[in-house]
């Protein structure tokens, strides 16, 4: 039997978590993780880890940012408490997809950031307002046209604001606030706030419940904003606290087991997938796998290429922001679906679907914009059923009722995230379980023996 | 110093937009063009707005209650996008440490949180770290960067000499740990001290408290670093009433104010509770009419110009900036 090994699971997922433990044949690891008043995390580990191996269970879903520090403070709490080695087990990694478009609450991509550069009386010459020995204090007119622009802006953005038009017509004011700002001598201390032009309630980029403050969000003029990707913060973070070895599915990029210096076995969805494929679709062989983009390709043909089936690839068409007039019946590629006008993308079939089944597969459905719109468009281009096969059906936002309103007639998902809630919302909602193959990789891996066997399946 | 480049950028995260604000105000400058939001998912994103390269960048990011995990994930993002994007420099401005109560290892296999805050920060990319009246000063040595534990005891000093120039006072520290930052008050005030024992059986729980000192007839100022569900302070502050105080003022730096603290600072016999603005308090002070609040940011923008421009800080443990 399977000795000095403890597996201890987090908040995230306790089903799973138990499932695993069954298949090993273990009890769960005795552990308090809770939260005290003021919302830090509780954590305590109640068995002993001297010198075991432990293997700590926590998944990506729901309140992402405790999970993860959840996971954090486990990790390090066995670390300290003297464990030879400390496995994170995640079956959905967080923030391992990044998109590189700001969405909104309910997941929504925002309206396009503007491409070009805001202010066209910007030149190189604008300096930060910040004081410093030879730069005028104020961030007023004393600072020439940058500083006057950069106030007709917030003038602009906060137009409802009755206080603002006082912002712009007051220069002075603002050069005498300048002056009792940082002058470095003892001159400071006595210096009042500058509080006199600060309208109360000006625009600020921190108010995430104006939904509205996003779309009109933008960078200093000559700087393209970006969005910053956490993927190798999150990595760094795991191993600082003190983590020997990651075991994770179906990672969105491959290239994040490089993020690591510590070893990662990313194991697959796929034989669990194709399972389903072989054994719940009728005549599959007949039918299509489908990827709902180019980025997804990979993972399709893997399945079609091992099924012997056929391929079908669905891929968005970005035109460029001027052709807002784009007539799609101009266009010399086949059938394309105008989406949104927001958005200016189009989807292009490339491969037949015509009076076909048509499984799509993809490793995770967020927001699932992506996998009903592929779904449309295939029963629109005559496709009999629609399957979607998924890793991880993270599900958020209004995910459910987008997908029951679908064309998507099998939703198809592991459960490295909770499911129990996405299905009794969703009829279409099929689970299969994949905790036998992190039991397994995880007998494995305490055993040290090989877990490639794991990864073969043909 | 007369290049174009290393200017102080103050970036803030969405825990405390008003002393961000404020502390910009002081400095004179804007904050930085950054925002920061949650997908549908609930992970962090964090967009920044204009370049970073080769500035002095300071991020201040506070604790706010229940979102203490979703802030310092942010601060995180923010140091590390600020590091990517080659800034010359990265302080984080933290003025209420989270989890700086988890700093010791009192039971077996329990977690120094602290401590793993202090290695995440600079796994990160953080090189320096300006805090305030940390739970423990033992903290600072958690880091292997700078660490600049500023303290409110001169602004609160000052609170009390305008509030209570002529009253009899007694200083108390609710707890045998603080007794050190109580009686350094005491000392600077000039007035006596006393000093309440508690046996506290659990976390958040209150037992016995037994007062030492003379009280009788003064006004009792409690002093503590942090109000948390405030279970210690109303307890403590009856304790003292028994004991015959005129009246009990509670003085803390940190106003977490989690929980119930509301309710409970409202049906005690608390006359005031003085906090800073070190946590943001939301609509506390609308349903609290004994919350009086000071302003330290002064002190916070203050110590991040001494710092930008290489100034000894220590002249701020001892003295406020005029507010």
């Amino acid at each position: 039997m399977v000795r000095n090994i403890v597996i201890l699971g987090g908040n995230s997922h306790p089903k799973l978590v138990e499932s695993i433990c069954n298949s090993l044949g273990l009890p769960q690891g005795d552990r308090v993780l809770s939260s005290f008043s003021v919302g830090e995390t509780r954590c305590e580990i109640k068995d002993s880890v001297r010198g075991k191996d432990v293997y700590i269970i926590q998944s990506g879903g729901g309140k992402v940012n405790d999970h993860f520090m959840d996971l954090c403070i486990m990790v390090s709490a066995c670390k300290t408490g003297s464990a030879k080695r400390v496995t994170a087990v995640l079956p959905l990694f967080p923030y391992s997809r990044q998109p590189d478009l700001p969405y909104n609450k309910t997941g929504a991509p925002l309206s396009k950031q503007p491409s070009t550069v805001p202010g066209s009386n910007y030149t190189f010459e604008s300096v930060p307002a910040t004081p410093a020995p030879g730069i005028p204090k104020s961030a007023g007119l004393a600072n020439g046209m940058d500083g006057l622009s950069k106030r007709l802006n917030r003038a602009q953005i906060s137009e409802n604001n009755i206080h603002s038009p006082s912002v712009i017509a007051s220069p002075a004011v603002n050069g005498t606030n300048g002056a009792n700002g940082v002058n470095g001598d003892d001159g400071y201390f006595k210096g009042a706030p500058s509080s006199v032009a600060r309208t109360p309630g000006a625009f600020t980029t921190h108010d995430y419940e104006k939904v509205n403050h996003f779309t009109s969000f933008q960078g200093k003029p000559g700087y393209k904003q970006w969005v910053a990707q956490a993927g190798t913060l999150v990595a760094d973070l795991l191993t600082c606290s003190g983590a020997d070895h990651i075991i994770t599915l179906d990672l969105h990029d491959p290239q994040y087991q490089g993020f690591f210096d510590i070893p990662v076995d990313n194991l697959y969805g796929r034989p669990l997938l194709q399972r389903y494929v072989q054994q719940n679709i009728p005549n599959f062989k007949d039918a299509v796998i489908v990827s709902p983009d180019a980025g997804g390709a990979k993972r399709a043909t893997a399945i079609a290429d091992s099924l012997n089936m056929e391929f079908a690839l669905i891929h968005k068409v970005k035109f460029p922001h001027s052709s807002r007039s784009f007539n799609p019946e101009t266009r010399q590629e086949r059938r394309p679906t105008k989406i949104t006008d927001r958005q200016n993308a189009t989807m292009m079939l490339v491969g037949d679907v015509a009076n076909r089944v048509c499984v799509l597969v993809d490793d995770l459905a967020d927001t699932s914009n992506t996998i009903t719109r592929a779904a449309k468009l295939l029963k629109k281009e005559g496709a009999t059923m629609v399957y979607a096969l998924l890793t991880h059906g993270v599900l958020s936002g209004d995910a459910i009722a987008r997908i029951n309103a679908s064309a998507i007639d099998k939703i198809v998902v592991t459960n490295s995230v909770p499911q129990e809630e996405h299905k009794r919302l969703c009829p279409k909602l099929e689970v299969l379980d994949i905790s036998p193959a992190f039991a397994e990789a995880i007998r494995r891996v305490h055993h040290g023996e090989s877990i490639s066997v794991l990864f073969q399946y043909d | 110093m007369g290049d174009m480049a290393n200017e102080i950028k103050l970036l803030t995260g969405n825990s405390h937009p008003s002393l961000a604000k404020s502390v910009a105000d002081r400095l004179g400058i804007e904050i930085a063009k950054t925002m920061s939001l949650n997908y549908s998912n609930q992970e962090t994103s964090v967009t920044v707005g204009e370049s970073v390269r080769d500035e002095d960048v300071f991020i201040l990011q506070s604790t706010a209650p229940n979102n203490i995990n979703d802030g310092l994930m942010e601060l995180l993002i923010m140091i590390h996008a600020c590091r990517t994007a080659s800034a010359r420099r990265i302080t984080a401005v933290i003025p209420n440490f989270p989890y700086a109560r988890q700093d010791k290892k009192d039971k077996s296999r329990a977690p120094i949180s602290a401590k793993l805050i202090a290695n995440m920060l600079q796994t990160a990319g953080c090189n320096h770290v300006i805090t305030m009246d940390l739970h423990a000063s033992q903290i600072q040595g958690f880091f292997n960067v700078p660490v600049d534990n500023l303290y409110a005891e001169p602004s609160v000093l000052r609170w009390i000499r305008e509030n209570y120039p002529d009253q009899d006072i007694v200083i108390v520290s609710p707890d045998a740990g603080g007794a050190k930052r109580a009686t350094s008050i005491a000392d600077r005030l000039d007035r006596g001290f006393a000093l309440i024992h508690k046996e506290r059986p659990r976390p958040n729980v209150v037992g016995r408290m037994v007062l030492v000192g003379d009280v009788k007839d003064k006004v009792a100022i409690l002093v503590d670093d942090m109000a948390d569900t405030c279970g210690t302070l109303a307890k403590a502050a009856q304790t003292v009433k028994e004991n015959g105080a005129a009246e009990v003022v509670a003085i803390v730096t940190h106003g977490i104010l989690s929980g119930d603290a509301v309710n409970i600072i409202n049906n005690s016999c608390l006359s005031k509770v003085v906090v800073t603005n070190t946590v943001p308090l939301g609509d506390k002070q609308e349903r609290c009419k004994k919350l009086n609040v000071i302003d330290v940011s002064p002190t916070i923008a203050e110590a991040i110009r001494r710092t930008h421009n290489g100034e000894s800080v220590s002249f701020l443990f001892h003295h406020a900036p005029a507010v």
